[in-house]
């Protein structure tokens, strides 16, 4: 008796809490512990067949299909290329200033990130095409305003970088995306070893051209080109929801004064 | 345009029918105080199945219980139906870690051995098709979030899937009518009811159970891999 009142308090509680949860699986998860407490409650007012069904469909069945459901819809799936003091990998876990703001954002809006390492091409085509919702790792947007991309509010400002026969034809043909090159970013100073920096490259950024100068790359050829520059990340145009709620994310962020400190953080 | 009415019309008929048969069920047959009283004093004796829940839905109330079955059909079968229009998508295979998957092929057999219970025993203990079909789906289900629901498409072929449920709603359905050609009224007890509680007793709700069962899990699975494969969430 005692027992069934106990349970039966507990169910609101715990309906309030799976309700309160920002965090989708947590939400689920509250759920189905709100199943297995009712089931409970059923087999203590001697109902077992209820309490089995209620058990198996409320909190075996549905918290599966919900766990399914959130695994595209609950992540926010970020592509990148490593780019030294924005994102990389250090041991097992991923630092930098753009993972940082990454993280609040996710966890903002509810979502668990995860951060997937691509060759630097591929990240536009992955976010291009929704298979990711952002592209991150020092990527500079140059305004073209044409195909399916589009870029998110700049959170750090840069420079960009060319080879000089690269810049030689700039009038001909500017540059097209920044960075640019073929392959990790990590493959690139074995390209410098090999000689073949210059043409694995079409553009850098500030950020990994002084990496690339703390380790010894030979890049007295690379030419600054003139103009504004910032980092910022790349979405799908389409998802105009998801860069509104980063646009208001980042202008808290910076209003706050959290951006400049994790900038000082990581660049200082 | 006449195709458009036709199907109106033939809706709209459908929707009547419908209706009026809720309307005369009212009618003819208003429920009776003393038919529950009667369910509870001698569901046993008479069923011969010792949990009396399953006697009364698998027995007295078996016509309720096989359009309940029905519902769950044409749901399946709307889902299907739906999502076959448009058109599939190739995803890259999602799947967790290693220790979700041992643990998974830990509790998969579990819910397969659960499911067998609750099916065979559901007229002796608590338990039923209905629950035993879920318990199994979910098993596959937390099998396909660990190893990714491609690859146990791959395993499990939905077409044929979607055949087997049919046929076991065949097989449900001349079950129930079997007694018919032994000249007896639909509906009524094929087998014999037994001793309560011993496990071949309760007449044909064994039967019913494991057909349920299995025509839940088949069709829950069915649903599951259609959403999967059509619209690439899950």
């Amino acid at each position: 008796m005692i027992a069934r009142w106990i349970l039966l308090a507990l169910l609101p509680i715990v309906a309030g809490i799976a309700l309160t949860q920002t965090r989708r699986l947590s939400a689920i998860i509250g759920m189905g512990l709100f199943s297995l407490l009712l089931a409970a409650v059923y087999l203590l007012m001697h109902a077992p067949d209820v309490a089995i069904t209620e058990a198996t469909i409320g909190a075996a069945l549905v918290t599966a299909i919900y766990v399914l459901a959130i695994r595209r819809t609950g992540r926010l799936a970020v592509v990148a290329d490593e780019a030294p003091g924005l994102i990389a990998r250090e041991g097992d876990s991923i630092v930098g200033l753009e993972y940082e703001i990454l993280e609040g954002f996710a966890r903002q809006i509810g979502l668990d990130l995860s951060v997937h390492f691509v060759p630097l091409r591929r990240v536009r085509w992955l976010v291009a095409h929704h298979e990711a919702d952002l592209g991150a790792g020092g990527m500079v947007p140059l305004d073209s305003g044409e195909g399916a991309l589009a870029s998110t509010p700049m959170h750090l400002e840069t420079g960009v970088f060319a080879f000089p026969a690269k810049r030689r034809s700039f009038n001909v043909e500017p540059i097209q995306e920044a960075p640019d090159y073929e392959g990790y970013f990590s493959e690139l100073l074995e390209h410098d070893k090999n000689g073949t920096l210059s043409t694995a490259v079409s553009s850098l950024d500030l950020a990994r051209v002084l990496s690339l100068g703390r380790i010894g790359a030979s890049l007295q050829d690379l030419g600054r080109i003139d103009g504004q520059y910032g980092y910022a990340f790349l979405i799908a145009k389409q998802r105009t929801r998801l860069q509104r709620d980063y646009a208001d994310y980042l202008t808290q962020l910076r209003a706050s004064g959290q951006l400049a400190d994790m900038i000082e953080r990581h660049f200082s | 345009m006449t195709r458009d009415r036709l199907r109106i019309i033939f809706a709209v008929g459908i929707i009547a029918a419908f209706v009026g048969l809720i309307g005369i069920t009212y009618i003819c047959s208003s429920p009776d105080p003393a038919d529950s009283e009667r369910y509870l004093a001698r569901a046993v004796e008479e069923t011969g199945a010792s949990n009396r829940v399953a006697g009364i839905y698998l027995n007295y109330r078996l016509l309720d219980t096989l359009l309940e079955v029905l519902v769950f059909s044409v749901a399946v079968l709307g889902v299907r139906h739906y999502l076959q229009q448009s058109e599939g998508m190739k995803l890259p295979n999602l799947s967790e870690s290693e220790v979700v998957q041992t643990a998974v092929n830990f509790l998969a057999p579990l819910a397969l051995l659960l499911c067998t219970f609750f099916a065979v025993f559901g007229h002796i203990s608590p338990g039923g098709g209905f629950a035993a079909g879920v318990i199994a789906a979910s098993g596959l289900l937390y099998v396909a979030i660990a190893h990714g629901i491609q690859a146990m498409n791959a395993q499990l072929n939905p077409v044929r899937l979607a055949l087997m449920e049919k046929v076991i709603l065949l097989v449900l359905l001349a079950f129930v009518l079997a007694p018919a050609v032994a000249g007896r009224i639909p509906l009524t007890e094929l087998l014999p009811t037994g001793t309560p509680g011993k496990l071949l007793s309760g007449g044909s709700i064994l039967v019913y159970n494991i057909l349920i069962a299995m025509k839940v899990f088949v069709g829950a699975w069915a649903v599951i891999a259609a959403f999967a494969q059509h619209r690439g969430e899950l």
